[in-house]
């Protein structure tokens, strides 16, 4: 059976769709020599009148074999990029697009955005369609910011008078007002967003398609803009690609996980999702640094109902059990007094919980003349949302001035819990009610 | 699920399907496409021109005096050469001086044609695998640049005309067509050659060459040769009725060649054409390589 479903005839009936995404495939060349010889062979195959369609093919063993569909085979050195991607998007719908990087969501997007053809499959886009992906793509250095508007809105499809009608809200929105006619090479790069930004803002697009464009300028101009993409996407099908998992719940509808080209997830439950992308990412490398006075023999960590974990573990913890964590060390001699903390990180490399004595500082402990010390700190209730937490173990001097030991990504807890929330913590509280007298 | 009233239901908007075109459809479609996006193209082509022109202008003291100097400079080289009998070249009743001048002129159109549309996809690079436009402005503003390239040198001919004393016959007239001729051949060849010239740089670099050789397997400083092999090869090559019969047109004596100058120009027009339709065809496949 093919991993690829032929594409499905259109239905003829009109039910407010208008991103529909069938079965899209695309191939990519690992190898430059090798991919501009395959440009050449699709050039001429593209420009022979009487070509036939791309030959069916595939290798049998991995299920890519034709079956029917188009599907045209991987020549050496090709893999999927984009694979059997299908969808399907209403006006005020916005689809967030998560995936590892390398998992296709740019190719994806340019696919979308017409500028490659797909190996496979159909799109069918309804009205004007505004990209957001490199905002300052067009730009000339040497002209003004007030040249560079007119030719970017150009680009874009705007006409002259268009612009013009324009042009005094695009200098509002990017705030450049006295540097409107000095050299575009002069800006800051922000300042370079900000008008792209500004007159991309100003299309009335049906479908929009933005590729992490708020990956950059200050915190001001970010909620600027994503204000006036949240405009834009009252009236627009939105196509969202972005790596900051508080955007993901912030703006998006429905969410799609990508991984190696394909979808691993798609549906409207955000944090299933958001949790699936990040137990995609690879753990990283245990980091040990520090004055090393203090070194870490063990960490254990457990909980009631699962297997114990120890260094480099990843230990299952249902929402709302207790955490135990017990961490042997062995310090130099010469010191008397130190302090010990755990620290727990999210995927997104946050910090968020840190494991401290009541004082709310380090727990200090005193140092034996000789032997290994094993501490234990108890969090009755772990209260986390459902991720993947790194742990990192910390030793400081009582007076707090020197890291004696640190060792980060020492182990892992991976917290399941059955919700579609976007925070951080996931409190259950003690509610109560009162009926107040009339 | 929010919808706003005053936009056009959905069932009003202009529809557009992306699908892997291969073989005739392809061409249909790419046709169709020239066609609806002429107007904006057309804008489009204008705007990229003043943004070129206007950016590589801002940045030089001459400015555009660099269209002039370039076959101003080339014809005095060739000028002096002769004057000092390093070469010896006959150019028949007319001053060696306009003959060179005018052939420069001819051969400046070609050449610049063909570099500018080579050029295209190299320099645009960087929006082409961003923002989606009707690629082919790119070639409506490279035939614009080449056009202005072509046309502002001919002022070098009205002085050169008036000093060496070369009487105006009507058939200068017919001088803009061949002019118009040559840039076209350029253009034609250019685009044929621009989907390769995008992959590889190996033909950017030969067509340099080729033109190198080229400038002097065509009657541009000295006559066409009345026999011999000389004659032969300069026949065969297509931009010779061009520039013979247009350096003869305005000098109002020399040999012309009005059938093969037709036919040249006729098919010129043709590939150019063809070569637009094969530009549009095949840039989708070219952005994936540029951008892969």
């Amino acid at each position: 059976m093919s991993y690829f479903a032929p594409p499905q005839p259109t239905p003829a009936s009109d039910d407010g769709v208008i991103v529909r995404v069938e079965g899209v495939s695309k191939k990519f060349c690992r190898s430059l020599k090798r991919s501009l010889w395959y440009g050449v062979q699709d050039v001429a195959g593209a420009l022979n009148p009487f070509g036939s369609p791309r030959p069916g093919g595939g290798d049998p063993s991995d299920g890519t074999a034709d079956v029917g569909a188009r599907i045209p085979a991987l020549r050496p050195d090709e893999f999927w990029a984009v694979q059997n991607v299908s969808f399907e998007l209403r006006r005020g719908e916005c689809l967030g697009l998560i995936g590892h990087n390398g998992a296709g969501k740019s190719t994806l997007l340019k696919v979308l955005n017409g500028l490659i053809p797909p190996d496979t499959g159909r799109i069918t886009l309804k009205g004007r369609v505004a990209a957001l992906i490199e905002l300052n793509a067009g730009f000339n250095p040497i002209l003004s910011g007030r040249e560079n508007i007119f030719n970017q809105a150009a680009l874009l499809g705007f006409s002259k008078q268009e612009t013009l009608k324009k042009f005094d809200a695009i200098v509002e929105f990017a705030e450049i007002g006295d540097f409107l006619d000095m050299p575009v090479q002069n800006y800051s790069s922000g300042m370079r967003v900000r008008l792209g930004f500004a007159v991309a803002a100003q299309m009335e697009p049906d479908v929009l398609i933005i590729d992490e464009v708020l990956a950059v300028g200050d915190v001001a101009f970010r909620f600027k803009c994503l204000n006036a993409i949240g405009e834009l996407m009252k009236s627009a099908a939105v196509i969202f690609v972005t790596h900051t998992m508080p955007q993901v719940f912030h703006v998006c509808s429905d969410l799609a996980v990508l991984d190696h080209g394909r979808v691993t997830y798609h549906g409207r439950n955000l944090a299933q999702g958001v949790g699936l992308y990040l137990s995609l990412l690879q753990g990283s490398a245990a980091l040990v640094t520090g004055s090393g006075a203090v070194s870490f023999r063990g960490l254990e960590l457990a909980t009631p109902n699962a297997a114990n974990a120890s260094l480099g573990e990843t230990l299952h913890l249902p929402h709302g059990a207790s955490l135990r964590l017990r961490a042997r060390l062995l310090v130099a001699p010469g010191l008397r007094k130190a302090r010990l903390q755990f620290l727990l990180w999210n995927a997104e490399m946050l910090p968020v919980m840190d494991v401290m004595a009541a004082d709310l500082k380090g727990y200090v402990f005193d140092v034996p003349a000789a032997g290994e010390l094993e501490i234990t700190a108890t969090i009755p209730r772990v209260e986390l949302n459902a991720g993947k937490y790194m742990v990192s173990l910390i030793a400081i001097s009582e007076d707090q001035m020197n890291v004696l030991c640190r060792h980060d990504n020492a182990a892992f807890v991976q917290v399941a819990a059955a919700t579609a929330s976007g925070a951080h913590v996931l409190a259950a509280a003690e509610w109560s009610l009162a009926v107040l007298p009339p | 699920m929010a919808t706003d009233t005053r936009r056009p239901q959905s069932a009003e908007l202009a529809v557009r399907v992306i699908i892997p075109h291969s073989g005739l459809d392809g061409f249909q479609y790419a046709l169709k496409s020239l066609w609806r996006d002429l107007p904006q193209a057309r804008e489009l082509a204008w705007r990229f021109f003043l943004r070129d022109t206007r950016a590589s202008h801002r940045q030089s003291l001459l400015g555009y005096l660099w269209i002039v100097l370039p076959p101003l400079v080339n014809s005095l080289v060739w000028v002096l050469l002769n004057k000092s009998d390093v070469i010896r070249i006959d150019s028949g009743a007319v001053p060696y001086p306009v003959f060179v001048l005018a052939g420069t002129v001819l051969w400046s159109a070609f050449n610049g044609a063909i570099m500018a549309s080579l050029g295209v996809v190299g320099e645009a690079r960087g929006v082409l695998s961003k923002v989606n436009f009707p690629h082919e402005a790119l070639v409506y503003s490279a035939l614009i640049k080449s056009l202005v390239d072509a046309i502002i040198p001919v002022v070098l001919l009205v002085p050169a005309l008036w000093i060496y004393h070369v009487p105006l016959h009507a058939t200068a007239l017919l001088f803009p067509v061949a002019l118009l001729g040559t840039l076209v051949l350029g253009l034609a060849i250019g685009l044929i050659l621009v989907p390769i010239a995008a992959l590889y740089s190996d033909v950017g670099r030969a067509a340099q060459l080729a033109l190198r050789f080229g400038f002097f397997v065509t009657p541009v400083i000295f006559p066409l040769p009345a026999a011999g092999l000389a004659r032969t090869l300069m026949a065969l090559n297509p931009l010779t009725p061009l520039l013979v019969s247009g350096r003869s047109w305005l000098v109002g004596s020399g040999e012309a060649m009005p059938q093969a100058f037709t036919c040249v120009f006729a098919a010129a027009i043709v590939l150019t054409a063809v070569g637009l339709l094969f530009f549009k065809v095949a840039l989708p496949h070219l952005i994936e390589r540029l951008s892969a």
